[in-house]
């Protein structure tokens, strides 16, 4: 099956007919990590002015690519071309010779230099006294980058003051100074509200008619067909396909990055008669600014809070859970009265699953054992006396139940996958006894195999009697797993939407316009 | 994920709002002018500086340091065993010059080996000049077998004591450093690199920036501003003695501390750290002329580094 | 589902067993010492020395145990030199205006506990940095106890308190008992209770332990508590071997116990370490010191030669994890 997707013609007669040599031209690229084979004879070919999708899942090779592209990496094997004469990339400075600037998702700048700083690290202009920076120049070029991108900020701005949509814009201007002629970009879009997202796509077709061409990672499929020119598919470390947006649908592509049949249908029990009250909210009011939010929760129940980015979802989870300090209103937990911290809310039953799971979720350095144990303590050992034995075996219990894919439950939690990192966190509140499960974006950063998995295990959940409140940037996701949703805007809630109200357009509609 | 507001406030020079540091000297001197009718004269005034100097040229190469997400713990033991060399150098040979190249040295020598330990071998700075703390401490003793240096000529003491156009010689040397490290900081490509050492390192790689020799510097910098301290602590003291400036390494770190640099991200400021030396001298020199025993002394400064910095992380949680 | 394996860590490594070798290669070094020792020297291997190693390395051990606690939530307490001062003199002055080696140390105790808590509560509700707090901490202690003191010296105590620091069991010195006993404790509570597991979870990373209902606060407190307890405990013993105190008692003993707690295989960014580990870094520091002054070694090389090791060792103990 495998075989037959990735030999199809069709596919392979999709490299496009533009005229002229590429301007970037990779063949053959290899680079093996120990164990590892990141990137395997992988070509790959941009022409000035396209915008080229890179799509795949975690680990499939994107992000070594887009290393080995910028120099941080150097290939094992392989050729580039650069307008058809034979070049070498072997460090940071060749890319930019080359006309090649990389933007990471993390951003690479400096958090309390300014901003003109930021653009020209590495490059100052040197002064007239031997050993100092010209300023007056630094800052008078930069403003002109910025000018050139129409993004109105002083140049003598700290960067850390900065939101992450303008921290973008000054990537670009980074790179736009250094005359890049090609520009990868990794999934831009991930923090960005819908107006900073037709900011960026705005300077994207500036610099596309200018003739840059743009190398652009995502998993969003709405952007890929609605920006792409051409299409290359990853997966583990190969190049499994190419296509033209025009000629493929997303299904396809999914089968492509996948590598076998998925079923995007997400599995969900919709149960007839929720069960008493869980969650209770009146008039609550967070420091975190978050004003006047009412809400119900019941048992069997998947409630789904959404809104645009900046909405004050998080807020809200983050207000019920005790981890921001609550300022007005109350919280009613199983009927009782909650105050406190998350110590408070986690042992009366209530677990979050964050959204960044690395940094708030789990403890990288531990084991898949230790994590699974470490919310449920109290629970597991009234006396206060540990057992490794007793721990272990509630691990493997969990693992079975869970379908955690670790060869022990002694392995350390940082190289499993996200999708299981993810069960992991979830794990943990099962063995707390958790009642209520509040999710926040529960698929970010989860290949699409492993997506439905996650949405069974929830399905799983409350069919067994919990709640569950789940926050996503996803309406799809929202729409086909949600009893009912709330929709939030400017850190209030504006409205309920019960199943049948429940659509896509009506979530948008609510969280943006006033109704 | 919260929104954040897409204005072009400009932010000119780093100036916080307010910081603890500037209230707690502000504060130090209003109440001492208060209680002390000796505080406020030029006399008195002079004093503070003079007496400041010493820790500032330790203080202003640790606030690099710092701001690189490292720090130097080796600082003091390193000052007494270059001031104990240049002592035994001087005495011997009576020339200035000889003797401050000997305390250079020895100060640019456990530099380089800090700056080694924390760039080439990864080790983390706290271990690795604790380290290079001990390995001073020893050294110091051993040469000095215990005793002290005497016989300091008096052009050594001239230093700490002599004036140029009315101004000691002290401030004066203080100030030349400081405007030095100003001048570094803000307006040199090593500078810049500093910050982005704490800030973000990748980017410097990614900009193809070696920064593993520009570590190396930073602490050599740190240890050749020991290398001068020395001269300053060995013409006031007017001996070399093995166990004088033990611990000012973290007085120095106090005052960096107290002075608004954090200790992670990059976020340093060199006014912040002269403010914090001042602040520290003005208490001790306070606290003198209220006759106040220098055990209770060394409370108080404990008592206000931790209040500086309570003040500083309640309003940087407020933001 | 995706296959396991990241592609920046390379291979899966198994997490335990690395820790019990890090231990193993510790104790193999401590036993490589003694027999260097016995080899270098006849005076290293008699019964009166042996027992002296013990002795000295269980004053270090008291101290440094208490240390580990806090070591492993990724702070530091740089108080506990100038916490067994402040101990030393107030236990000092209790037994001799009472009378009772009991009061005394109790009142020892009592105010290196307070002091600990005192820390904790600086780290924990005021959030200011351990480094920072517990060095504002070591200087108004070392100003109460110099101002208290104000340079005189408290000695005498009675023959039975004594003992606790002097005297023997069956041949064995009876600090090395207490270390023993600690050391069980000390063990038992980090690997087989829940507050030991919550603390090994808080320093492996904070914000995730906070957000897994572990009540932080209460536990950072908690181990800022027992160092200063531990230094409570160790101005006791000290009191009792020194029969007298000072102003400056355990001022140089708070680097030593750091040194301790990191060549026994603690991580100064938390998480990683054990009471027993630092049981071990206390014997080899110390059996390395005492080889020093067997074989007639300038005692100012001690400094020194403690900094190469901790450098040592930690260097050796980063080599070994970044292979796996």
């Amino acid at each position: 099956m495998r075989a037959v997707m990735a030999k199809t013609p069709r596919l392979e007669l999709a490299a496009p007919a533009i005229p002229g040599t590429p301007l970037l031209e990779l063949k053959g690229i290899s680079k093996t990590f120990p164990g590892v084979k990141a990137l395997d004879d992988v070509s790959f070919a941009v022409w000035p002015g396209e915008v080229h999708m890179l799509l795949g899942e975690n680990g499939a090779g994107k992000s070594s690519l887009m290393k080995v592209l910028c120099g941080a990496y150097q290939a094992d094997a392989g050729e580039y071309f650069h307008a058809g004469a034979p070049v070498e990339i072997r460090s940071p400075a060749d890319a930019r010779r080359l006309g090649i600037a990389v933007i990471f998702q993390e951003f690479s700048l400096v958090p309390y230099l300014d901003v003109a700083q930021n653009i020209f690290l590495g490059r100052e202009f040197p002064s007239k006294i031997p050993g100092l920076v010209d300023r007056r120049r630094l800052y008078r070029e930069a403003k002109a980058v910025l000018d050139r991108i129409g993004l109105d900020v002083d140049p003598r701005t700290k960067v850390h003051t900065l939101g992450v949509a303008q921290q973008q814009m000054v990537e670009i201007a980074k790179a736009l100074s250094q005359d890049a002629r090609i520009l990868v970009m990794d999934e831009p879009t991930a923090a960005l509200s819908d107006r900073e997202t037709e900011r960026l796509f705005e300077v994207m077709r500036q610099l596309q008619a200018k003739g840059v061409a743009i190398v652009y990672i995502s998993h969003r499929m709405a952007e890929v067909f609605a920006l792409g020119d051409r299409i290359t598919v990853l997966r583990d470390g190969k190049l499994v396909g190419r296509a033209l947006p025009g000629e493929t649908t997303p299904d396809e592509l999914v089968r492509m990055m996948v590598g076998r049949n998925v079923d995007m249908t997400y599995p969900r029990r919709f149960a007839t008669e929720p069960g008493e009250v869980v969650l209770e909210v009146t008039g609550l009011c967070a420091k975190n600014g978050i004003a006047d939010i009412t809400l119900k929760l019941r048992a069997g129940e998947i409630v789904g809070l959404c809104g645009l980015v900046g909405s004050g979802r998080t807020e809200v989870a983050r207000a019920i859970f005790g981890a921001d300090e609550v300022t007005a209103g109350e919280i009613r937990l199983f009927g009782k009265p909650k105050t406190g911290g998350p110590d408070v809310a986690a042992f009366a039953g209530v677990g979050l699953i964050p959204e960044s799971r690395k940094t708030e979720g789990l403890a990288l350095i531990r084991t898949v054992s230790d994590n699974l144990a470490v919310a449920g303590l109290p629970k597991l050992f009234p006396n206060m006396m540990f057992s490794p034995g007793k721990a272990r075996r509630s691990a493997e219990e969990l693992i079975k139940r869970l379908r955690i894919a670790t060869p022990s439950p002694n392995q350390s939690v940082a190289v499993l996958s996200g999708g299981n990192q993810q069960k992991v966190v979830i794990g943990k509140w099962l063995a707390a006894g958790t009642r209520l499960f509040i999710f926040d974006e529960p698929t970010r950063g989860i290949d699409v195999g492993a997506k439905s998995e996650i949405f069974a295990l929830i399905d799983q959940l409350v069919a067994d009697g919990a709640a569950v409140l789940m926050i996503s940037s996803e309406q799809a996701e929202i729409v086909h797993v949600c009893d009912r949703a709330y929709v939030m805007r400017a850190k209030r809630i504006v409205g309920e939407l019960g199943r049948a109200d429940l659509s896509e357009e009506n979530i948008v509609r609510m969280g943006m316009h006033d109704e | 994920m919260s929104d954040q507001a897409l204005s072009s406030a400009p932010a000119r020079l780093r100036i916080p709002a307010v910081p603890g540091v500037a209230v707690a000297l502000a504060g130090l001197a209003v109440l001492f002018s208060a209680l002390s009718p000796g505080f406020l004269t030029a006399g008195n005034l002079s004093n503070i500086l003079v007496q400041s100097v010493i820790l500032l040229l330790l203080a202003l190469p640790m606030t690099l340091i710092i701001m690189t997400e490292g720090l130097d713990l080796s600082m003091g033991a390193v000052l007494t065993l270059a001031s104990l060399v240049l002592a035994l150098i001087v005495v011997s040979t009576q020339s200035l010059v000889l003797g401050l190249a000997g305390a250079l040295g020895v100060g640019l020598a456990f530099g380089l080996v800090n700056g080694w330990l924390v760039s080439v071998l990864s080790i983390p700075p706290f271990v690795a000049t604790l380290g290079t703390m001990g390995a001073a401490q020893g050294l110091a003793l051993i040469v000095s077998d215990g005793q002290s240096v005497v016989g300091i000529p008096r052009f050594i003491r001239q230093v700490y004591s002599g004036e140029v156009a009315g101004i000691p010689t002290p401030i004066l040397i203080g100030a030349g450093f400081y405007a030095l490290f100003h001048v570094l900081l803000y307006h040199t490509r090593f500078g810049t690199y500093i910050c982005a050492l704490g800030g973000n390192r990748d980017a410097l790689t990614l900009a193809g920036v070696k920064w593993k020799r520009l570590l190396i510097a930073a602490y050599m910098l740190g240890g050749a501003m020991a290398g001068v301290a020395a001269l300053l602590m060995t013409a006031r003291m007017n001996s070399g003695h093995p166990t004088a400036a033990i611990g000012m390494e973290f007085d120095a770190i106090a005052a960096v501390a107290l002075g608004g640099t954090s200790f992670e991200k990059g976020n340093g400021w060199i006014f912040g750290t002269l403010m914090g030396v001042l602040t520290v001298g003005v208490l001790r020199n306070g606290l003198n002329l209220l006759a106040v025993p220098s055990s209770v002394q060394v409370a108080c400064i404990g008592a206000l580094v931790i209040f500086a910095l309570f003040l500083d992380g309640m309003r940087s949680h407020k933001s | 589902m995706s296959v396991a394996g990241d592609i920046s860590t390379g291979a899966p490594r198994l997490h335990l067993s690395q820790d019990m070798q890090q231990l193993l290669y510790r104790l193999l070094a401590a036993g490589l010492l003694c027999v260097a020792l016995s080899i270098a020297t006849d005076a290293f291997f008699t019964t009166n020395n042996i027992l002296n190693v013990l002795r000295q390395a269980s004053l270090l051990f008291f101290l440094a145990s208490g240390l580990t606690l806090v070591i492993l939530t990724g702070g530091l307490d740089l108080s506990v030199g100038a916490n067994i001062g402040l101990s030393a003199c107030l236990a000092a002055t209790v037994i001799k205006a009472t009378g009772s080696p009991v009061l005394g140390t109790l009142t020892g105790l009592t105010a290196g506990c307070a002091v600990g808590i005192c820390n904790g509560l600086m780290v924990a509700k005021l959030r200011i940095p351990s480094f920072i707090a517990t060095y504002g901490m070591l200087w108004v202690l070392h100003g109460i106890t110099y101002y208290y003191m104000a340079g005189e010296t408290i000695h005498g105590f009675p023959p039975g308190f004594r003992q606790i620091g002097s005297g023997y069991f069956l041949g064995i010195p009876i600090p090395v008992y207490l270390m023993v006993g600690f050391l069980v404790a000390g063990t038992l509570f980090a690997q087989r209770t829940v507050w030991g597991q919550q603390i090994y979870a808080i320093g492996a990373n904070p914000v995730a332990a906070r957000l897994t209902g572990i009540p932080v606060d209460r536990r950072l407190i908690l181990v800022y508590a027992f160092s200063g307890a531990m230094a409570g405990v160790a101005s006791i013993v000290f009191l009792a071997r020194l029969n007298s105190a000072e102003g400056d008692i355990g001022e140089a003993m708070t680097l030593p116990a750091i040194a301790a707690v990191l060549i026994g295989g603690a991580s100064l960014f938390g998480g990683v370490g054990s009471v027993f580990g630092t049981f071990v870094g206390a014997l080899i520091l110390t059996l390395v010191l005492n080889g020093m002054n067997l074989l007639a070694v300038n005692a100012s090389w001690q400094p020194l030669v403690t900094g190469v090791i901790v450098i040592f060792a930690v260097w050796l103990d980063m080599v070994g994890r970044r292979r796996s």
